[in-house]
């Protein structure tokens, strides 16, 4: 009885006439590959694993057949179990049988690899782990962190100061309202420059401090840098925050620094421009790239001439002016402290571009001051819309708003704002969220 | 015979972006809309609008909203009272909303398993040596959302929410995120907090 069902069986399965046990197309897959088999939809689940055992050599007692999230028992029929023409079981293949040990061939090297792999660098890491943990998950740590960047901006100028101290700066500082006015800042910017520069100076005094505070969390946040991933967080907005900060550093440095700046500005222009083009990560360099050209322009024509007054020609070379007097004065400060430290200093270190949008996002009026006039007046405002919503949303209506006066006054919108801030930001938000 | 135990399978679906995304997108894809429309007042001829409204393919673009992305998603898979998720560091496993994350954004019911916790492991095991080995993350082919979609036919015949698995397609259908893509494809993304899955006989 059983063979003539059987025997009914197979002659269906050749002839494939009967509706009653179609020959189905089941998919079998596997984590590795898929495989396709035909058969009878009311075979069972124990047949179906003896043509998948023949077919992909494993032993039956380690098939393990999966539908819908139901595991398939061997005495299951499949059409029962809902398997139709088309469908797709999944299998596991037991590594091992109830009590017995894993076969050689199931041992895997790449995942030992992996698992070592990440064993030391979680160690070593586990501080800058937490250190990331918290800046990710809520915004007024974010906050922090930004806060933390704007400090270089202050530090920076903060070691000018010092260095320049008694005679220079004084006759600086009364010199600097007539240099002020010649600095090609921005020509609508210009009656406002001096007190400015004035006064942020004045500012800049006050975090005296700022400068060990860098030294000493330096260590801490370059290593931050070995994290996987958090060096390429860190990049892309270090290099926008140390392009802004040199902006920035525009209107002190170009009026304070200049005639001592401009005999030292040729030795040290070649080496800062080293240090810019380092930072190259391609979706961020998008403004810096620009900078950067204008650096090399603008240098090669300063190695020319030494007169201060090569900053008045125009935005090319008040980049120059910028680097190699930022560069000189940093380092001359920083002479007793150590020459080493300072290309490192130079470079996006973290710790000191925290601190540096820490101070300024405290002193909001010292942004405005260091940004007025700079063409970097676009970028540094949006570093709050980072962290503050309704800044955020503003920006948005001012876009929106933008976008139709460019319609209505082709032209005009382009002047106003730069559509790529926008993309930048957001793009150096994914990348500091990248770092999770 | 005893009925066998269901286990409850859980998607937990962050937003990388925290609402930003949300807010940004209409602007930051209207904006490359925008240029397309003023280079096709200036040339003739006519460009289909790739992607941004392919509703009407080949059309004037009219006023229309920008592309809205409600946000970058990340997933993962939480079931047996742990949560598996996939990133530039192979699979990895946690206890529910362990990561650096922190609570999911949202929470989908995916349905119930009966596949126990050893064969889940074992799956996962056979798995991470295939298709999501570490070295297979990439950004828009392989990612998070790929495994867990994977994971989540397995375990219940069902798959994710469509809104997940299409956001590399939606991108990557503007021009935005066909210039970004030779930038964005090397990003890898591995949410910290959790540790690799190991073999059962006790590799960590």
């Amino acid at each position: 009885m059983a063979r003539a069902r059987e025997e009914a069986r197979d002659s269906q399965l050749v002839s494939g006439r009967e509706p009653t046990s179609r020959i189905i197309r089941v998919s079998v897959k596997t984590p590795q590959d898929c495989q396709e088999f035909m058969l009878a939809e009311n075979s069972s689940v124990h047949h179906f694993k003896k043509q998948i055992s023949k077919r992909l050599h494993y032993d039956t007692d380690r098939l393990v057949l999966i539908f819908t999230g139901k595991i398939l028992r061997d005495q299951d029929i499949l059409s029962q179990r809902g398997i139709f023409d088309g469908t797709t079981v999944n299998l596991v293949v037991r590594t091992r049988l109830k009590g017995t040990l894993p076969g050689p061939g199931t041992l895997p090297g790449p995942t030992d690899h992996c698992t070592h792999h990440s064993e030391p660098s979680t160690s070593e890491s586990a501080g800058m782990l937490a250190r990331l943990g918290r800046l990710a998950q809520s915004s007024p740590e974010l906050t922090d962190f930004l806060g933390q960047l704007a400090q270089l901006l202050t530090a920076a100028p903060e070691s000018v100061v010092q260095f320049l101290e008694n005679p220079v700066i004084q006759g600086l500082v009364n010199e600097k309202p007539a240099k002020a006015r010649q600095a090609p800042e921005s020509s609508r910017q210009n009656p406002q420059k001096p007190e400015p520069t004035l006064k942020a100076l004045e500012t800049l005094q006050n975090p005296a401090r700022q400068q060990e505070l860098l030294q000493a969390n330096k260590q801490d946040l370059e290593a931050l840098t070995a994290v996987p991933g958090g060096d390429n967080a860190m990049r892309p907005v270090c290099s926008d925050i140390q392009q802004f900060m040199l902006f920035t550093l525009a209107p002190l440095v170009a009026s304070k620094g200049q005639n001592p700046a401009s005999e030292l500005c040729k030795e040290e222009a070649n080496a800062h421009s080293n240090t810019d083009t380092t930072i190259t990560i391609p979706t961020a360099s998008a403004p810096a790239r620009p900078l950067t050209q204008k650096v090399r322009a603008g240098q090669a024509t300063q190695a020319r001439s030494v007169a201060s007054n090569q900053t008045h020609s125009g935005c090319g070379l008040r980049m120059p002016d910028i680097n190699s007097g930022h560069n000189l004065l940093s380092q001359e400060s920083q002479q007793p402290i150590g020459k080493a430290t300072l290309t490192s200093q130079l470079r996006p270190s973290p710790s000191a571009l925290c601190k540096a949008l820490h101070v300024l996002q405290q002193n909001p009026a010292l942004l405005h001051q260091l940004a007025s006039g700079s063409p970097l007046q676009h970028h540094l405002p949006l570093l709050p819309i980072l962290t503050n919503p309704r800044a955020l949303q503003a920006l948005i209506q001012i876009e929106k708003g933008l976008q139709i006066l460019s319609k209505e006054v082709p032209g005009l919108g382009r002047c106003l704002w730069d559509p790529d801030d926008t993309k930048m930001i957001m793009l150096t938000m994914m990348m500091m969220i990248r770092t999770l | 015979m005893e009925p066998p135990n269901l286990y409850p399978v859980k998607l937990y679906v962050y937003d990388l972006s925290k609402g930003l995304a949300r807010r940004l997108s209409p602007i930051m894809l209207e904006r490359e809309r925008q240029r397309h429309r003023q280079r096709e007042k200036q040339a003739p001829c006519r460009e289909p609008d790739a992607g941004l409204d392919p509703g009407t393919p080949g059309s004037r673009p009219g006023p229309k909203a920008g592309k809205q992305l409600e946000g970058i998603w990340h997933t993962s898979i939480v079931v047996h009272k742990d949560e598996f998720y996939f990133g530039s560091g192979g699979i990895s496993s946690c206890p529910p909303g362990g990561t650096l994350l922190g609570p999911p954004d949202s929470v989908v019911d995916v349905g119930s398993t009966e596949v126990t916790e050893e064969l889940f492991q074992e799956y996962l095991s056979s798995l991470g040596e295939s298709l999501f080995r570490r070295e297979a993350y990439n950004i828009f082919e392989n990612n998070c959302n790929t495994f867990t979609n994977e994971v989540a036919q397995f375990l219940t015949g069902r798959k994710i929410p469509s809104y997940i698995t299409d956001l590399p397609s939606e991108i990557l259908s503007t021009p935005f995120g066909q210039a970004l893509r030779p930038f964005l494809d090397p990003i890898q993304i591995q949410p910290h907090g959790g540790s690799p899955i190991g073999r059962p006989n006790g590799q960590s």
